[in-house]
């Protein structure tokens, strides 16, 4: 029944709301409105869910453990060298951050005709917190904005590149 | 006993969230006291100023870096130009008696590098929007330049003029399809910027097949047909192995060959029973029809 339940309530939210496994990964919904070059086809939609956000969850837990082993399965590229550097460096200064996800609203800017590339904008909701040691330096409860861009592999998108820019753009 | 016990660990729990949460607001209260440039460019190198006295711990959590080190308040810390090479935001922490905190954003450097994709890598000639052409524009560090930057391409075919369009980049990103042109051969298409320049080659074949024609030569009980050389309209040769099909009706039934192009022209034999129809046909194109051993 609850198998049932979620194929129709993703039916009904396809395409322009699309949610990732609400259990143990971050909501993500994904807007593909008047996306160009290409417009987005339902499975690959799908997909960049969720593996977007599973790249937020394994990004949350390397930042939390200090442990970047699942990294690589969502990141790619500069992405990818660029959090393991931070998470090798944040167990090397004592620090770890705990990200209490609230969700993303990912809007997709651009498509390759190739389908080799795929840009996309995110207002994520996060409470993230820094520990030095044991100890709450910082909290911060707010909208984070970031560009993204993501490539397809052998069976899965990557992310490929994850900035955070002000909340102005784009 | 075990319930009051409950109660005092709770209300300790309580006391240490509060303080906690209290310690962290004094932080946010302090944060006006630090004094952080809104962005800077990535790679280069800048300093915070400090107010106070006393020792302190400085932190600065970027996308690929985190520093840690004690500082001397009332001075001027120094942020290093390799400290701030990853585009992002940035946040710094002062921790003394608590923590004064602020974010900085690192934008990338001036445009440096380019990533450049043309599709597909064969193309028919004389086809409208059939190439497309996707640049994403990095500065010296491989961050991705969000700020508009103007992007050459410049199209050189085999043979005849090249031309060049300029596109601004979106978010890092510009791209154009264009129409193929008229001959067969390769194409090359460079993305520019600056001294960055980043050359692909792309084939042009010939189209579909134009004026496919045949001819036949009776031989005994049997015929041989030919084609003429089977270019497509704009003159283009059909590359060898292009498959043609030849069709006869007769009494015996139907029966198709495919045969492929050899040295520009294809070639096979039928055997006839009767009187005989033959067609031709490249892909979706039909060519003449001939009769033999009856009109046509």
């Amino acid at each position: 029944m609850r198998t049932l339940l979620a194929i129709v309530a993703f039916t009904i939210c396809w395409p322009w709301a699309l949610t990732a496994n609400a259990q143990e990964l971050p909501q993500v919904h994904l807007n593909a409105e008047g996306l160009a070059p290409r417009p987005i086809e339902q499975l690959t939609g799908s997909s960049i869910v969720r593996y977007y956000a599973l790249a937020w969850q394994a990004m949350g837990q390397a930042l939390e453990s200090n442990l970047s082993n699942g990294v690589g399965d969502a990141f790619t590229g500069f992405a990818k060298e660029r959090l393991v550097r931070r998470v090798a460096e944040q167990a090397q200064a004592g620090l770890h951050v705990r990200i209490v996800d609230h969700g993303h609203q990912v809007k997709a800017l651009f498509y390759s005709t190739d389908g080799t590339a795929m840009q996309l904008t995110d207002r994520a909701e996060l409470e993230i917190q820094t520990f030095d040691g044991n100890k709450l330096i910082s909290t911060d409860n707010s909208a984070h904005t970031y560009m993204i861009l993501m490539t397809p592999g052998a069976d899965r998108w990557y992310v490929r590149d994850l900035e955070e820019v002000p909340a102005a753009r784009p | 006993m075990a319930h009051r016990h409950r109660n005092f660990h709770r209300s300790l729990n309580r006391v240490a969230q509060l303080a906690a949460m209290l310690w962290v607001v004094m932080g946010m209260a302090m944060a006006d006291d630090l004094h952080v440039p809104a962005s800077v460019e990535a790679g280069q190198a800048f300093s915070i100023p400090t107010e106070g006295s006393g020792q302190a711990t400085f932190y600065v959590i970027g996308p690929d870096h985190v520093i840690k080190r004690g500082v001397n308040l009332g001075s001027e810390i120094q942020i290093q130009a390799a400290d701030v090479t990853a585009a992002g935001m940035y946040q710094v922490l002062v921790c003394s008696q608590a923590c004064s905190s602020a974010r900085f954003e690192v934008k990338a450097a001036q445009p440096a590098k380019l990533s450049f994709f043309l599709h597909p890598s064969r193309v028919p000639v004389s086809t409208p929007d059939s190439i497309d052409a996707t640049t994403l524009v990095f500065d010296r560090y491989w961050n991705l330049v969000l700020a508009p930057a103007a992007v050459d391409f410049h199209i050189t075919p085999a043979t005849g003029a090249g031309t060049s369009r300029k596109l601004e980049s979106h978010n890092g990103i510009a791209w154009m399809r264009m129409d193929s042109t008229a001959h067969e051969g390769p194409v090359q298409v460079t993305a520019a910027l600056g001294s960055a320049q980043e050359p692909r080659v792309i084939q042009q074949v010939a189209a579909e097949a134009c004026g496919l024609r045949m001819k036949a030569v009776p031989s005994g009980k049997s015929v041989v047909l030919e084609t003429d050389p089977v270019r497509d309209c704009s003159g283009n040769p059909l590359p060898d192995g292009t498959v043609v099909s030849f069709t006869k009706v007769d009494e015996a039934g139907k029966s198709t060959v495919d045969t492929p192009i050899k040295k520009g022209v294809a070639r096979t034999q039928f055997d006839l029973k009767g009187p005989a129809h033959i067609s031709v046909a490249c892909g979706v194109v039909l060519g003449n029809e001939v009769a033999v051993n009856g009109k046509l």
